[in-house]
């Protein structure tokens, strides 16, 4: 049975391998965030169901690049700091305003990260949605990805700090179901559900 | 004041002067997720109290010699609206705004897992708009909604609740009337209920040590129902939508089980009228 919890809720009294997001205390694991937990797996974890994005390394993110330095250029990659992108072995021009992808290179104990492999995307639109449902949106083997891009025939690349661009096609549908997405995350069956409502919202 | 003239604070039914009981707090209403553009965000009545919280972070502080490379800091600023008295406050902070925010501020990094975010701080902005006494306990309870709102991890929600002394009886939450008696005894109190961790406690006033003891008990019960409070505006966010689900999903099994009953009707007829051909 999966159910909600809060932060020092208790997850499970039951001697478990413990995950993501909880905590120990006087040998009961308690959960740490708002979040979803599955009692009958065999790690206690909670999944999140609110959050920001921590980097972590060789993430591929969508970035804005906010300003030129001597060697390189910041991106705001939606996280604590802007990040440093270097101009060495980079091939495209950018500038103040662009869109990129990068991935994310290295990052520190004070979760400052680097980021390299920069691929610059030309026009489109930046949406923004909460990072932890990022999986929700690319779903299982990118089932979800897949039925969003075949409803609105649009080009979407969705970064994991919850940054999704997007360019062509009906982008303004792809904003109603990415906010769908967004609202019914925790909820079984939503790959089926965002197809009904594609399709009936093309009609 | 002349003996008539004197108030009765708790009559002889045990009711006070707004008809609460002795271990009643006034209505509260929690609903969280409340502002877009913040990252948590909390609406709170409390009786007359009314108090909105966003939180913003964590991100880079600023300035940034405030910043501890070893943990988060987390920067309470209680605000009080210049509408929220009967007569205008000045919406400069002042000497209280200032205490009120230190106090809960750290009351709340008792409660973050602070080390998972080193060289960062978390704003937590509590303005109230209207008062009526218990404004603190009202911004920290709604504090910590907000930040649990915003997703960043923490150890316990943190509820706070006044008790306090008037005519020599314990009582619950006091208004401003109550907090305005002659002999009165106004003590804070916040708590993170899983391990009894008093995160705030203030006083003004006297107490004896067995009437501490006694307001200490109040508390923890007042406490322990005004968090249900807190979880149930955390988790309605969610609920909703899942509630609909499954109302959803109870009318399509009923049409599924009304089908399949005309269908077992059907076949049963059938199964009749092959039986009747077999007699002929």
């Amino acid at each position: 049975m999966k159910k909600i919890v809060v932060p020092g809720e208790l997850v499970t009294e039951q001697r478990k391998r413990s995950g993501e997001h909880v905590y120990t205390f006087n040998g009961k694991i308690y959960s740490d965030v708002v979040g979803m937990t599955d009692n009958e797996s065999t790690t206690a974890s909670v999944v999140p169901l609110k959050g920001f994005y921590v980097p972590k390394q060789d993430d591929i993110v969508v970035g804005l690049i906010v300003s030129e330095l001597f060697s390189g250029f910041l991106v705001d990659i939606n996280s604590f700091y802007f990040s440093f992108l270097s101009k060495e072995r980079l091939r495209e021009p950018l500038k103040r305003g662009s869109i990129v992808s990068v991935r994310i290179s290295r990052v520190n104990e004070l979760n400052e990260a680097d980021v390299s492999d920069a691929r610059v995307f030309y026009g489109g639109e930046i949406f923004s949605i909460l990072p932890v449902k990022v999986p929700r949106v690319i779903g299982k083997n990118a089932s979800m990805l897949e039925t969003l891009r075949r409803g609105t025939n649009s080009n979407i690349v969705v970064g994991r700090n919850g940054w999704v661009w997007a360019k062509g096609g009906n982008t303004s549908l792809l904003s109603n179901a990415l906010k769908r997405i967004e609202n019914e995350a925790h909820t079984p069956n939503l790959t089926n559900k965002i197809t009904e409502f594609l399709l009936k919202e093309k009609k | 004041m002349t003996k008539e003239e004197k108030k009765i604070y708790v009559n002889k039914k045990g009711l006070r002067l707004d008809g609460r009981k002795v271990d009643e707090t006034r209505p509260i209403k929690i609903k969280a997720g409340v502002l877009e553009n913040a990252k948590g965000s909390c609406y709170l009545e409390w009786g007359q109290n009314k108090v909105l919280v966003s939180v913003h972070g964590p991100n880079e502080v600023l300035p940034k010699h405030m910043s501890n490379p070893l943990r988060a800091i987390v920067k309470f600023n209680y605000r009080m609206a210049a509408f929220s008295v009967p007569d205008r406050k000045n919406p400069r902070p002042g000497r209280r705004d200032i205490e009120i925010s230190k106090v809960c501020g750290e009351a709340l990094e008792k409660a973050i897992f602070l080390e998972k975010y080193p060289n960062s701080q978390i704003e937590v902005w509590a303005q109230i708009l209207d008062s009526n006494a218990g404004s603190r306990a009202a911004a920290l309870t709604a504090a910590s909604v907000a930040l649990a709102d915003a997703g960043i991890p923490m150890k316990d929600l943190v509820t706070a609740v006044a008790v306090g002394r008037i005519d020599g009886k314990i009582v619950l939450d006091l208004n401003k009337e109550e907090e305005d008696a002659p002999d009165a005894v106004d003590m804070p109190i916040a708590l993170m209920s899983n391990s009894k961790e008093i995160v705030l406690l203030q006083m003004d006033g006297l107490f004896s040590k067995k009437e501490w003891e006694e307001a200490f008990e109040l508390a923890a019960k007042g406490i322990e129902e005004i968090k249900k409070l807190q979880v149930k505006a955390l988790k309605e966010q969610f609920e909703k939508t899942l509630a609909q689900e499954l109302a959803e999903e109870k009318k399509t099994e009923t049409k599924k089980e009304e089908t399949s009953k005309k269908e077992e009707k059907d076949s049963k007829k059938d199964s009749e009228k092959e039986v009747k051909t077999e007699v002929h």
